[in-house]
């Protein structure tokens, strides 16, 4: 690479052969030094000034009339230099708020990093996936001492940084219930409280909160105005939604939820997702929740984590690979 | 897309057309006409959502705004005509139970 | 010699007038095309900001010396509005004021030295040098 001179003296010489010759060189040179000056921070007005400056050493005759007309030139341009200097400051603003964000993101990950449990009898796969930098889904398992897992999956309103510090708050609210068994509705009941107290008005929190007992194959659930998950039957190979009523979080301050029981059979999957999985839009259109279940139908052979993962790249090539929204997506499978 | 919004004065009553669909990008100007309405004591705020296309849970957010706002200045909110993908949202959330819904409309858009 | 010279904005031409003392001054004291260009661009931003926010107020134009440097001082002064969060302000730009002006930032950048004060209802005073090289 060549290296290029900046000076005044450089550019005149420049001018001065392109005239004279009139050749590609010496464009090819006023192109290098374009981009030198551009990477120096040289503005647009300095570079016409140059020119003039230029000019005026290698025709010191220059009708007075034209070389008044360069100095209009020069005053439409000066605008520019102040623009310019904006834009590279803004530059280097946006260049900190990135890796500012990406260490709020990564702190983010850390808080709400949750270990898929490995529990005799149940195959477990989970897929979580921020649209942006920050993830305003959630999902969390857990084990109490008598072996019961509970899971819980959320999804605020919203995207990017508020619906994270949203979801960090519920979390923190999550850990600090009691290990003992909780019953989900208790727990949906109690956020609420938490939430409620603690959002603007017009956010809100869904929550599916699930507690499989791995010994009778009872699934206890409640929703909070969540995304419907699914059942799998594994005898019929057939999906059904699953069926739980309650409010959203945030909303009222004292709410009570239903729960729900149902027991798994062998073979059987419970799937948990949140809205973006069933708001993939194609092109302009956007996905039914049949043709959702058809996708899931093709993968229930595989693994759940593997399972999850396929799925959730099916519908990422789908989006061209550009989420529209945060997609989690949860498979428990009770297996031998 | 983009959202329109139409707003007819009765005595003590605003009427809401709404058209078009409601997203992230539309919806804070959905709020910022439709908050101030819901402020006047008495008054009944009516928003028709026949023509709503789509909506996604910003959607929602401002209809909980809505609602709490009547709520602590004593006016009333009515959705009606509800497209039947919008009224599913509010059957999802169990906002249904909390939002006075007039009537959802088959099918829809 | 420290006489100042002062121009009344109240009309979108005192502007012009502005410009024109500041760019003569400038030239008198050797500034080059560029740096006289930068000047008036300056006023221009300073002047338009009383005009169009203010309604009326002055710029006064003096040299200044602080040995060895020599340099232009242009004061902005009016009894407009004033301004409640100048923090604000100063990041009003090109990109924030939809190409309508380089704002005060732009001002900044365009002189030396820049000061401003302002008391909100009672006024706003800029005070900008530039030196010469």
């Amino acid at each position: 690479m060549q290296t290029v001179n900046l000076e005044k003296e450089n550019y005149k010489q420049l001018l001065k052969r392109f005239i004279e010759k009139n050749d590609e060189e010496t464009l090819y040179k006023a192109d290098l030094f374009s981009k030198e000056s551009i990477r120096q921070n040289v503005t647009p007005d300095e570079i016409i000034h140059v020119y003039i400056q230029a000019l005026e050493d290698l025709y010191p005759d220059l009708p007075e009339t034209f070389r008044r007309s360069l100095d209009f030139l020069l005053e439409t341009m000066i605008s520019y230099g102040v623009a310019y200097k904006e834009f590279q400051e803004m530059r280097e603003e946006q260049l900190e708020i990135k890796s500012e964000l990406a260490l709020a993101a990564k702190m983010q990950e850390k808080l709400l990093n949750t270990r898929v449990p490995e529990i005799k009898g149940l195959d477990i796969g989970a897929i979580s996936i921020p649209a942006k930098q920050m993830n305003g889904d959630y999902y969390h398992f857990i084990e109490d001492h008598r072996g019961n897992l509970g899971v819980a999956i959320a999804d605020v309103i919203g995207k990017g940084f508020p619906a994270a510090l949203c979801m960090s708050m519920v979390k923190y609210t999550m850990d600090s219930f009691p290990e003992s068994r909780m019953l989900p509705k208790r727990i949906l009941q109690l956020l609420n409280r938490v939430v409620e107290k603690n959002v603007d008005p017009g956010m809100f929190v869904t929550m599916f909160y699930g507690l499989y007992n791995p010994d009778s194959h009872d699934f206890y659930y409640a929703s909070a105005g969540h995304e419907p998950g699914l059942f799998y039957h594994g005898q019929h190979g057939v999906f059904t939604e699953i069926e739980a009523k309650g409010l959203v979080l945030g909303v009222e301050r004292d709410v009570t939820y239903k729960q729900y029981k149902r027991r798994i059979e062998l073979g059987d999957m419970i799937v948990l997702l949140t809205d973006g999985v069933t708001e993939c839009r194609r092109g302009e259109r956007f996905l039914e929740r049949d043709e959702v279940i058809e996708v899931m139908k093709q993968y229930t052979h595989l693994p759940a984590q593997q399972m999850v993962e396929r799925v959730f790249r099916y519908f990422e090539e789908l989006q061209d690979f550009q989420l529209r929204d945060d997609f989690t997506l949860i498979v428990i499978r009770r297996e031998n | 897309m983009n959202l329109t919004v139409n707003v007819e004065k009765n005595e003590k009553e605003y009427v809401l057309a709404l058209s078009g669909e409601i997203d992230v990008y539309t919806a804070p100007r959905l709020k910022e006409k439709l908050l101030p309405l819901t402020k006047e004591k008495g008054t009944l705020v009516k928003i028709n959502l026949e023509k709503v296309g789509y909506m996604d849970s910003t959607g929602l957010g401002v209809f909980i705004s809505a609602l709490k706002s009547t709520r602590e200045h004593g006016s009333h909110l009515v959705l009606t005509n509800l497209p039947e993908k919008v009224f599913r949202l509010f059957e999802i959330t169990g906002l249904n139970e909390i939002i006075d819904i007039e009537e959802k409309v088959r099918g829809g858009l | 010699m420290n006489s100042q010279s002062c121009v009344n904005i109240e009309k979108e031409w005192d502007i012009v007038s502005a410009r024109q003392l500041g760019r003569n001054l400038a030239r008198k004291l050797g500034f080059g095309t560029v740096d006289q260009a930068r000047i008036a661009t300056a006023i221009s931003e300073l002047a338009r900001n009383i005009y169009l926010y203010a309604g009326s107020g002055e710029i006064y134009f003096d040299i200044v010396e602080d040995h060895p440097k020599k340099g232009i001082r242009i004061r902005a002064i009016d009894q407009g509005q004033g301004i409640e969060d100048i923090g604000k302000v100063m990041k009003d730009g090109y990109s924030t004021s939809g190409g309508l002006g380089a704002g005060l930032p732009g001002v900044k950048r365009l002189m030396d030295e820049f000061h401003i004060s302002s008391v909100p209802g009672a006024g706003t005073e800029v005070e900008v040098v530039k030196w010469l090289r």
